[in-house]
C-alpha cells in the first residue's frame, strides 16, 4: 500500500522528465550557456562578411557552424599542470586552454565564447570524430597515426615538448651514458616506456623499470629513492622539480638531463576533411607567433593600430588595417581580437608555463626561429 | 485497504512474561569474546595492536598530518564543479526549494505514520531519538562540509535553506489528510521549479554542471526514473502478450550483456548519429542521465521480476476473485508485496548507481570524483601529494550517501515487517 503511494509520484516523474529533456533538447548545441548578447550580433555581422570573402564550402562547414552556434567547443585536459586545469573559482586556466580563447577570439571575436570538454587520452580523438568538439587542444603529440588513421589534422605547433630524465643531483649522473644498471621510475602503459627501452637499448645500457599508475604515487617513489632516475616530458618534469619539497632540498636537489629521448609537438588538432576550418584554427594560432615576431603584444597593439599603415606595410596587413583579406575566412582584423584579448604567444606562455610559473619552463625550443627556437611562422601577405 | 484488518488489539507481553535481560560486565564481555578459547586470545594479541595502530594512523592523518586547505580553497569546485560563480545564486534558490518540499514531504509522511500508529492502537509520539539516528548520516555530510567552509554566506544561506525545510516539515504536520494528495503535485511543483530556476531565463546549460550537484542529479535522476520504468518492464516480461514480453526480454537481456562503460560511450559518441537528422540531439548531461536510466532499468526489471514470482498464485487468485482489474490486482495486491520482498537487491542497485555515476568521467562530465582528480593538478597544489586528501574526502561522501541509503532501506524493511510476516 505504501510503497504504491510512492509510486505514484514517481509515475508522474518520467512525465516531467521527458518535458524538460525536450525543453533543454537543444543541449550543447543550443543556447550559449554564455549570455553574452555581442557575442551572437558578432556572429551575425560576420556572416555576411563571410559570404562575400569567401564563398568556397563555407556552408555547412565546421566554420559556418561554429558562427552560427556562438560557441566555440574546445577538447581539453583539465587535469594537466600548466596546460589545462581548473582554478579554485572554477574557471579553465593553462596553456591550452589559453589557445582554445585565441580560436574562438579568432573565430567568433570573443574569446570567452569557449564551451569546455575535458577529454581523457583515450576519447579525445573519438569525440573529435564525433564532432563533440570543433578542435582539439590537449597536449596531442603530432604523429603519423594520430594525422593519418585517427583522421586529424594537426595545425603549427604549439609546444615542444620531448621526454627527458630526471635524477637527483648529489647522484652525479652527467648524461644518460652513466646510468647503466640503475632503477627508472616511469608511467605504466605511455609511450614514455616505449621510448625508455629504445633510448637504453641504443646505448647498450642496463636498467631496471618501475612503472606506475599516476604521477603522484612515482612522485612517492622516487622520493623515498627507489629509483635513480624519472623519467617523463621535460615540461611536467619540471613542474615537479619546482614543486620538490624544502626538506628534501628544493628543487636545487634535482637535476634533468640535457637529452632527449623523444619529439613531442604538441599541437591542436581539427577533423580530416575540413580545410576551411582547419586554416581558420591553423592561422589563429600563426597570428599568436607572427605577433611576437613582429613585437605587438596586448599592451601595445593600440599603438600599432595608429601607426601610418605605409611604416611597415607586413604589419598593417596582419593587423587588417588596410582591409587586407587572405580568404582565410576570418574577419581582417582577427589578430587584433587575439591580442587584445588573449595576447600574443610570448604573453601566453609567460603567463601559463614560464619561468615566472610553477612549471618554471625555459622556453628552450619554443622560441622565435630568430632566437634559436623552432617558432617559425609563414609570412602574412 | 490493510489497515482496517489489522487486529487493534495486539497480544503485548507483561513485564513478568518477557525473557530476562542478560547483563555482563564489560570485563567477563572481553573473557566471553576475546578470549574465550586460546586460538582466539592469540588472535586477539596479535590484532589488537595492529588494528589499533591503523587506527591511530588513519586518525593522526585526518586530524594531524593532512593538509586540508586543497579542500577548503577547493569546496566550490567539488560542490559544483565550473558552474559559473556569478550563477550561484540559482543553485542556492534550488536547494531552497528543495528543501521547502522535502520538508513538506515529510512532515506530511509523519504525520501520516502517526495516524496510522494511532489507528492501530500502538503508542505514536515523535521519537526524537528516531528521528536523530536517521538525520545522522545528513548531519555528518553537513558538518564535513561546514568545516571546511571559511566565508560565512554559505553558512547563512545553509541556515536558511534548513529553517526553510523545518517549515516545511512543520506545515506538512499541519495539512488535514483530506489535502494530503495535493503533496504530490507540491514535490512535482517544487521539482520543475527547481529545474527552472538552474535552467531558465539565462540559466546554466546542463553541460556546465559538475561536482557533488552532477553526482546527485545523475543518481536521484537515475533513481526516480529507474524505478518506474524497471517496474514497467519487469511487468512486460510477464506479460501475456508475446510482442510486449519479447522486447521486455530483448531489453533487458541486451542491456545486462553490456558493460556500463561501453554504453555510456555509446550514448555519448554514438546516439548522436542514429537520431533522426534534424532531431535536437540531447546534452551531453542528459544523454549521461538516459544511459545511466536504461542501464540500471534493466537490473531494476530483473530484481521486481523475482519479487513478482515470489508472491503465491492464491494471491492473485484472491485479488481475481474480489474483482479487481489487472491493474488495480497489481497496484493492491501484487506490487505492494513483491516490492516488499525485494527491498535489499532494490536498494543495493541503487546505492550501485549512486557509485556509478562516477564513471561519467569517461565521458567528459566531471562529477565528484572527476573534481578530486583534477584540483590536485592546481598550480598550488601540484606535486605535493595531496591525492591522499581529495581522494578521502570524496570517498566520506560516498560513504554517506550509500550509507545513509542501506540504513534508510533497513529501516524501511522493519516498517513493512520484511522477513517477518
Amino acid at each position: 500500500m505504501r510503497i504504491t503511494k510512492l509510486l505514484a509520484p514517481s509515475l508522474v516523474v518520467p512525465a516531467l522528465f521527458l518535458a524538460a529533456c525536450t525543453d533543454d533538447g537543444g543541449g550543447d548545441n543550443g543556447e550559449p550557456a554564455l549570455p553574452d548578447d555581442e557575442m551572437v550580433e558578432g556572429a551575425d555581422e560576420d556572416a555576411p562578411g563571410n559570404e562575400d570573402g569567401d564563398d568556397a564550402g563555407s556552408s555547412g562547414g565546421t566554420l559556418a557552424e561554429v558562427r552560427d552556434r556562438g560557441v566555440l567547443n574546445c577538447g581539453i585536459n583539465g587535469a594537466v599542470p600548466g596546460f589545462g586545469f581548473v582554478t579554485p573559482e572554477g574557471e579553465y586556466e593553462g596553456f591550452d586552454v589559453e589557445f582554445c580563447r585565441v580560436v574562438a577570439a579568432a573565430v567568433l571575436g570573443d574569446a570567452d565564447a569557449v564551451d569546455y570538454t575535458e577529454l581523457t587520452a583515450e576519447t579525445r580523438f573519438a569525440a573529435l570524430q564525433a564532432r563533440e568538439i570543433d578542435v582539439l587542444i590537449r597536449n596531442t603529440t603530432w604523429t603519423s597515426s594520430r594525422d593519418g588513421s585517427e583522421s586529424g589534422s594537426f595545425t603549427t605547433t604549439t609546444f615542444y615538448d620531448g621526454q627527458g630524465m630526471m635524477v637527483r643531483a648529489d647522484d652525479g649522473f652527467e648524461s644518460l651514458d652513466d646510468m647503466d644498471g640503475t632503477a627508472i621510475c616511469t608511467l605504466s602503459g605511455t609511450t614514455t616506456e616505449l621510448n625508455l627501452e629504445s633510448a637504453f637499448s641504443a646505448r647498450g645500457l642496463d636498467y631496471e623499470p618501475l612503472t606506475f599508475e599516476d604521477n603522484d604515487t612515482l612522485r612517492e617513489a622516487f622520493l623515498a629513492e627507489r629509483c635513480d632516475g624519472w623519467t617523463s616530458d621535460k615540461s611536467q618534469l619540471a613542474a615537479f622539480r619546482a614543486e620538490w619539497p624544502e626538506e628534501e632540498g628544493g628543487s636545487e636537489a634535482l637535476t634533468v638531463l640535457d637529452e632527449t629521448m623523444s619529439k613531442e609537438p604538441l599541437g591542436p588538432v581539427t577533423l580530416d576533411g575540413d580545410d576551411e576550418w582547419h586554416d581558420a584554427v591553423h592561422w589563429a594560432v600563426i597570428a599568436t607567433i607572427q605577433a611576437w615576431e613582429f613585437g605587438i603584444d596586448s599592451s601595445n597593439v593600440e599603438d600599432f593600430l595608429d601607426a601610418d599603415p605605409e611604416e611597415d606595410p607586413e604589419i598593417a596587413r596582419f593587423l587588417g588595417i588596410d582591409d587586407f583579406d587572405p580568404g582565410l575566412g576570418l574577419d581582417p582584423d582577427f589578430a587584433v581580437n587575439i591580442l587584445e584579448q588573449v595576447g600574443n604567444y610570448q604573453e601566453i606562455y609567460e603567463r601559463t608555463v614560464g619561468p615566472d610559473t610553477a612549471l618554471g619552463l625555459e622556453p628552450g625550443l619554443n622560441n622565435l626561429w630568430t632566437e634559436g627556437g623552432l617558432l617559425y611562422p609563414p609570412p602574412y601577405r | 485497504m490493510s489497515d482496517t484488518n489489522v487486529p487493534t488489539s495486539e497480544y503485548r507481553p507483561q513485564a513478568s512474561e518477557q525473557p530476562p535481560t542478560r547483563t555482563t560486565s564489560p570485563r567477563e564481555w572481553v573473557r566471553l569474546n576475546l578470549f574465550n578459547t586460546w586460538y582466539n586470545s592469540l588472535l586477539t594479541v596479535v590484532l589488537a595492536p595492529l588494528v589499533g595502530y591503523v587506527i591511530y594512523r588513519a586518525l593522526r592523518f585526518v586530524f594531524v598530518t593532512a593538509r586540508w586547505e586543497i579542500i577548503e580553497v577547493n569546496l566550490t569546485n567539488f560542490m559544483v564543479g565550473t558552474f559559473p560563480r556569478g550563477e550561484l545564486w540559482r543553485v542556492w534558490g534550488a536547494i531552497i526549494i528543495l528543501g521547502l518540499v522535502i520538508g513538506l514531504g515529510l512532515g506530511v509522511t509523519s504525520r501520516a505514520s502517526a495516524e496510522t500508529a494511532r489507528a492501530r492502537g500502538v503508542a505514536a509520539g515523535t521519537s526524537w531519538s528516531l528521528v536523530a539516528r536517521r538525520a545522522a548520516p545528513a548531519l555528518l555530510l553537513l558538518v564535513a562540509l561546514v568545516v571546511f567552509v571559511r566565508t560565512a554566506t554559505p553558512l547563512l544561506l545553509l541556515a536558511a535553506a534548513l529553517a526553510v525545510a523545518a517549515g516545511g516539515y512543520v506545515a506538512g504536520r499541519w495539512i488535514p489528510p483530506q489535502h494530503r494528495r495535493w503533496m504530490h503535485i507540491a514535490v512535482v511543483a517544487g521539482l520543475a521549479g527547481s529545474y527552472v530556476v538552474m535552467t531558465q531565463f539565462g540559466g546554466v546549460n546542463l553541460a556546465h554542471w559538475g561536482g557533488l550537484m552532477l553526482t546527485v542529479f545523475l543518481a536521484v535522476g537515475g533513481i526516480a526514473l529507474a524505478f518506474p520504468v524497471g517496474i514497467i518492464v519487469a511487468l512486460g516480461r510477464r506479460s501475456k502478450l508475446p510482442a510486449i514480453r519479447v522486447v521486455s526480454m530483448l531489453y533487458i537481456e541486451l542491456i545486462r550483456g553490456l558493460p556500463l562503460i561501453a554504453l555510456l560511450y555509446m550514448g555519448w559518441l554514438i546516439l548522436p548519429f542514429l537520431l533522426p537528422i534534424g532531431f535536437p540531439t540531447p546534452g551531453r548531461t542528459w544523454r549521461a542521465l538516459i544511459v545511466l536510466l536504461v542501464f540500471t532499468a534493466a537490473y531494476v526489471a530483473e530484481i521486481v521480476r523475482g519479487g513478482l514470482q515470489s508472491i503465491p498464485k492464491g494471491q492473485y487468485e484472491a485479488a481475481q476473485a474480489l474483482g479487481l482489474p489487472a491493474w488495480k490486482m497489481m497496484r493492491l495486491v501484487i506490487l505492494p508485496q513483491a516490492l516488499r520482498n525485494v527491498i535489499p537487491a532494490l536498494v543495493g542497485q541503487f546505492i550501485s548507481l549512486f557509485k556509478d555515476t562516477s564513471l561519467v568521467l569517461l565521458i567528459a562530465l566531471t562529477d565528484l570524483l572527476g573534481v578530486a582528480r583534477r584540483v590536485t593538478q592546481q598550480p598550488e597544489f601540484l606535486g605535493q601529494g595531496l591525492h591522499a586528501e581529495s581522494l578521502l574526502f570524496v570517498s566520506f561522501i560516498y560513504w554517506v550517501g550509500s550509507y545513509w541509503m542501506s540504513r534508510e532501506s533497513q529501516r524501511m524493511e522493519q516498517r513493512l515487517g520484511l522477513g517477518e510476516r
